[in-house]
Formats: structure tokens, C-alpha cells, sequence
């Protein structure tokens, strides 16, 4: 009798073996700067001083360097030299997988038995992450078409379903439409949260490639996700040349 | 013995919550404000609603449904309310309280002020930039996201998801979620300011009871200011319905608070990714296209 009752309380309170991601976590790192390690280095904006400059970090790729295939690289150099206009992050664009992680604002993860959720601060993109395989994307979006999955101790998220306008970093790291990440999610303690993405993109890479990295959890009392509606900050940038002149 | 001691401590835990969990539309066909043909009635005739169910049926005439004499063919994208699962009320009116149905009337100061701004409307060209054009169009916010939240023209849909000391609400349009915490922890400061508020809730009985103040006053709900206070009750009624009751206030625009109703039905998922931002075309083809309608105005006057 005793048992059933334990039983009943646990499957409640979820006390089973499903680790609690439940929270708002954050990295703390570089990488959406640039994945593969980097010197500080001045911004795209000389006005911007100190505040505008690339700070300095080591690589969160595995083996240190993204094996791009030939072609490719040429074109993330491209995207490098035009960031200023280009890079999805300063239109204010969904950041995409795994660059919403990364990208230096918080996110949220509330998990039940049947979804786990993950809001992120940053232009309020949002995923809804079924527990069960809902079958091929439906069609292409920017944060992807996910599913995930507990293989023990570790949340796997598979990723497919994207389009080829999201990067990975301030840097021109990018990817195409065939692009498909796998997440794992495991927690090392209360209080981080190692994060490993697979990379795959035969259009882009020679290989699967994997960037890793601990996210922390936010210790205050009152944290909460605050509105990023960053598009009201970036209309200039993008309409600005279509906008009236003033008469003379 | 111990199965009582138990049963008591999983009681505040768990049972007492609702279970909200799930997709849900609140796509109606009932009005906010009670219309003049249904000559002052609250709720709908059985013979009116046996017309409103065939009309339901009927997709909209596309140039009342565009606001304009353009044709676009909302049936062609699932757009056509006619597509889309709605709820048929009873009730000829969201609004409940007045009991006319009807938006209590606004209070002299915001009617100065919605004077105010309209006299500044004029003063700049409406397609003069992007910052004249309405926040839907420039995909900063849809008015139904709320809150209060009340049915889009389209994409009405949005998911309740319950998790350890928080609901969350994700709504399609415009991939908005509002997360709820239910841990009695207070709004911030008052130099918060946000489009959607900041919503805390707490659950009476199977009710979930959300407070959404810190708004910014450019939501500008109904002729709100920032001072807007909303306070939503969510029940779970039967299987396949979520009552969601409303109550709206705020002294610098309306003489007393105001109250709402409507039924948000149980459909399917999942809910897909509403890029509003990402793919907006419409704002540089409205800017250029009133840029090239002026070249050619000054070539006709030269």
C-alpha cells in the first residue's frame, strides 16, 4: 500500500529519474563572436570604441577548427567582411539552432512528460520540443523542427527542418538547408547544464563537427526572461533607404 | 494512515491544479462589442445560431475581410476564418460587463489624448518610414496576443504548456510565449515596460488566475496607457473547452473596469514557426512602392 502511494507521489511530482532542466540558463563564453578561437579585435563600428570590439575566446569547437569544404570557406569569409548588413542576429532575425544558445541573452527551459520548452530571451524565439517524433518538418524554419528524446541522464534534441538564412556566429559561420544538429543536454550538477551540439551539413562541412559547452544556471532570486523585441532597434538598418527624404 | 498523509501533500501540489494543457484556438465568432442587430439580447436565438453556424461555413467576402479593394484571396492560404475551426457562442458579445456589451465609453482625458495622437498622425506621411506604419505590419506585436488575449484574424491558435511553477503560454502569432510564474513572486519595478506586461498567476481551486501590469502604452489596448491592468481566469470547463474570463482596468482611460468571456476550444497541434519579422516583404515593398509613387507624382509636376 505504502508503495503505490510512493509510486502515485512520484509520478506527480516527477521525482522519477528524469533530470530537472527546469530554469533560465545562459553561457558564458565567446562563441557567438566566433566559434573557433579568437584575439580580441576591433568592431565593424570605430564609433562603437571598446563597447563595439570582439572580446577574446577559446574555441568551443571540438578539435578547434569547423572542416569546411573549399568552396564554403571562401563564403564565410564573405559573410565575415559584410556583417555589418548581413548577419541575421543584427536584423534581429530568430538566431536559429545552436546559436540561440550561445548568443549572449538568457533562455528558459520548462519540461513536462510531454514537452520540454525552451523560450529564449533573445527576439523571442521559442521552441516546443515533443517528447515523441512528430515526423519530417512540415517546412523549413528558423529555429528548425525539433524532437527530443532522455537516452539515460541526457535530454537528445534532433534538429532538422531548417532554412539556409540563419549563422552560427558574429564571425560568417554558417550553413544550408541541410543543415541537421543533434543536442545533448545532460546535467552536470544543479546548476550547469553541459550543452553539446553535432553539426551536419554535407553541403557545407567535409564532416559532422561538435561544439560543446557548460550553460549556468541564473541564481537570482527574481530572474525572469525580459522582452528582446529587438526589431523596432534594426528598421533603420533594414528600410532606412526607403524611407521619405526630407524636402528641401 | 500513510496513504492519508500522502494523499494531503500531493493535494496542494498537484490535484488542486487545472489541467490546461494543450493546443487551443479561441478563433470565435462573437464580437468584443455586442452588434445592433441583435437588438440589445445577450445571447443568440436558436435560430440565429443555427444562421451563424451556415454563415460559418461560407468563406468572408475578400474585400471586407482586406479592409481594401485589392484582391487577395485568403481561402488560396487557409486564411479564410471558413477554414479554420471557431467557436459559435451563444453570447452576442465578448464584453459581459458593461452589461450593454459595449466599451464603456473613454474618459475625457483619453479621448484628448487619442486626439492628440491622431493630430500628430497628420503631421508625418502614413508610408513616410517604417516607425508610421502599425505595429502589426511592422511585426513588433498583433493586437489579440494580449493581454487580454483575443482571437487574430487568422492563426487564433496557441499552446498551454504546464511545468514545475510556471504556464506557459505560446501563442503562433507572432511566436509570442508568455511565461507565467506561479511562485507569488511580485512585477518588477515600475522602469519595466514591455509590449505583452509582465503576467504572474496563481491557481484558486482549477482556476489559473493571471495579473499582467508594466505594460508600455504602446500596446495601447483599446486606448490603454501604460497603466493597464489585466487579470485573466482560466477554467477548464469540460474536455474539449478553457473558459478564459477577462477583466480590464485602467483609470486614465475608462471610468471603471470592464469585463470579458469567451470560450477557447480544444484543437490540433502543433503550432508552426510564425516568422512575421524574418519574411517581412510587405514593409520595404510599401515604403518603395510609396517612394516610386512620389517619383512619379514630381515627374508629372515638373
Amino acid at each position: 500500500m505504502l508503495l503505490i502511494a510512493i509510486a502515485a507521489l512520484c509520478a506527480a511530482a516527477a521525482c522519477a529519474q528524469t533530470p530537472d532542466l527546469n530554469g533560465i540558463w545562459q553561457s558564458m563564453n565567446t562563441a557567438n563572436w566566433d566559434l573557433e578561437e579568437h584575439s580580441s579585435a576591433p568592431g565593424p563600428l570605430s564609433q562603437l570604441g571598446a563597447v563595439g570590439a570582439t572580446p577574446p575566446g577559446l574555441s568551443v569547437v571540438e578539435g578547434g577548427s569547423i572542416p569546411y569544404l573549399p568552396a564554403a570557406l571562401a563564403k564565410k569569409q564573405e559573410n565575415f567582411a559584410n556583417r555589418l548588413t548581413a548577419d541575421p542576429e543584427i536584423k534581429c532575425y530568430m538566431p536559429g539552432v545552436p546559436r540561440a544558445t550561445y548568443v549572449p541573452q538568457p533562455f528558459q527551459i520548462i519540461q513536462n512528460e510531454k514537452n520540454v520548452m525552451i523560450a529564449y530571451q533573445f527576439a523571442g524565439a521559442v521552441r516546443m520540443i515533443p517528447l515523441h517524433d512528430p515526423g519530417p518538418a512540415p517546412a523549413p524554419q528558423w529555429m528548425g523542427w525539433s524532437w527530443g528524446k532522455w537516452e539515460g541522464q541526457t535530454l537528445v534534441v534532433d534538429v532538422t527542418g531548417f532554412n539556409d538564412k540563419t549563422w552560427f556566429d558574429r564571425a560568417g559561420n554558417y550553413h544550408s538547408n541541410a543543415l541537421h544538429v543533434v543536442e545533448r543536454y545532460t546535467l552536470r550538477n544543479p546548476a550547469i547544464l553541459d550543452y553539446e551540439a553535432i553539426i551536419e551539413d554535407p553541403k557545407v562541412f567535409s564532416r559532422p563537427w561538435k561544439i560543446s559547452m557548460p550553460l549556468y544556471k541564473h541564481a537570482e532570486k527574481n530572474a525572469q526572461l525580459l522582452e528582446f523585441r529587438c526589431v523596432e532597434y534594426t528598421e533603420d538598418l533594414l528600410y532606412g533607404h526607403l524611407r521619405k527624404k526630407a524636402s528641401k | 494512515m500513510k496513504l492519508l498523509v500522502i494523499a494531503v501533500l500531493l493535494a496542494p501540489a498537484a490535484l488542486a491544479q487545472g489541467d490546461l494543457e494543450g493546443f487551443w484556438t479561441n478563433a470565435t465568432n462573437t464580437p468584443l462589442e455586442r452588434p445592433a442587430s441583435v437588438n440589445g439580447r445577450e445571447f443568440h436565438t436558436d435560430e440565429e445560431m443555427a444562421a451563424n453556424a451556415e454563415k460559418a461555413r461560407q468563406p468572408a467576402d475578400i474585400a471586407a475581410l482586406a479592409g481594401t479593394d485589392i484582391h487577395y484571396d485568403f481561402t488560396q492560404y487557409g486564411l479564410d476564418p471558413s477554414q479554420s475551426q471557431q467557436h459559435l457562442g451563444r453570447r452576442t458579445s465578448i464584453i459581459v460587463d458593461p452589461p450593454d456589451g459595449k466599451l464603456p465609453p473613454l474618459i475625457p482625458e483619453a479621448r484628448q489624448r487619442a486626439a492628440a495622437r491622431a493630430e500628430a498622425r497628420k503631421k508625418v506621411g502614413q508610408f513616410d518610414g517604417p516607425e508610421t506604419r502599425p505595429l502589426t505590419e511592422r511585426c513588433i506585436i498583433w493586437p489579440g496576443e494580449g493581454p487580454p488575449m483575443l482571437p487574430e484574424a487568422y492563426n487564433s491558435e496557441m499552446q498551454i504548456h504546464q511545468g514545475p511553477g510556471y504556464v506557459a503560454i505560446f501563442q503562433e502569432m507572432i511566436h509570442d510565449v508568455r511565461i507565467i510564474p506561479l511562485d507569488g513572486s511580485p512585477h518588477p519595478g515600475p522602469k519595466i515596460r514591455q509590449y505583452m506586461g509582465d503576467s504572474r498567476g496563481h491557481w484558486e481551486g482549477r482556476t489559473l488566475v493571471v495579473d499582467t501590469t508594466n505594460f508600455n502604452g504602446r500596446t495601447n489596448f483599446r486606448g490603454s496607457t501604460e497603466n493597464l491592468h489585466v487579470i485573466e481566469r482560466f477554467t477548464r470547463v469540460d474536455a474539449d473547452s478553457i473558459l478564459y474570463e477577462f477583466t480590464v482596468e485602467d483609470p486614465q482611460t475608462w471610468p471603471k473596469p470592464w469585463k470579458g468571456e469567451l470560450i477557447m476550444t480544444k484543437t490540433e497541434g502543433p503550432i508552426f514557426e510564425y516568422a512575421c519579422h524574418e519574411g517581412n516583404y510587405g514593409m520595404a515593398n510599401t515604403l518603395s512602392g510609396a517612394r516610386a509613387a512620389e517619383a512619379e507624382a514630381g515627374e508629372k509636376n515638373k
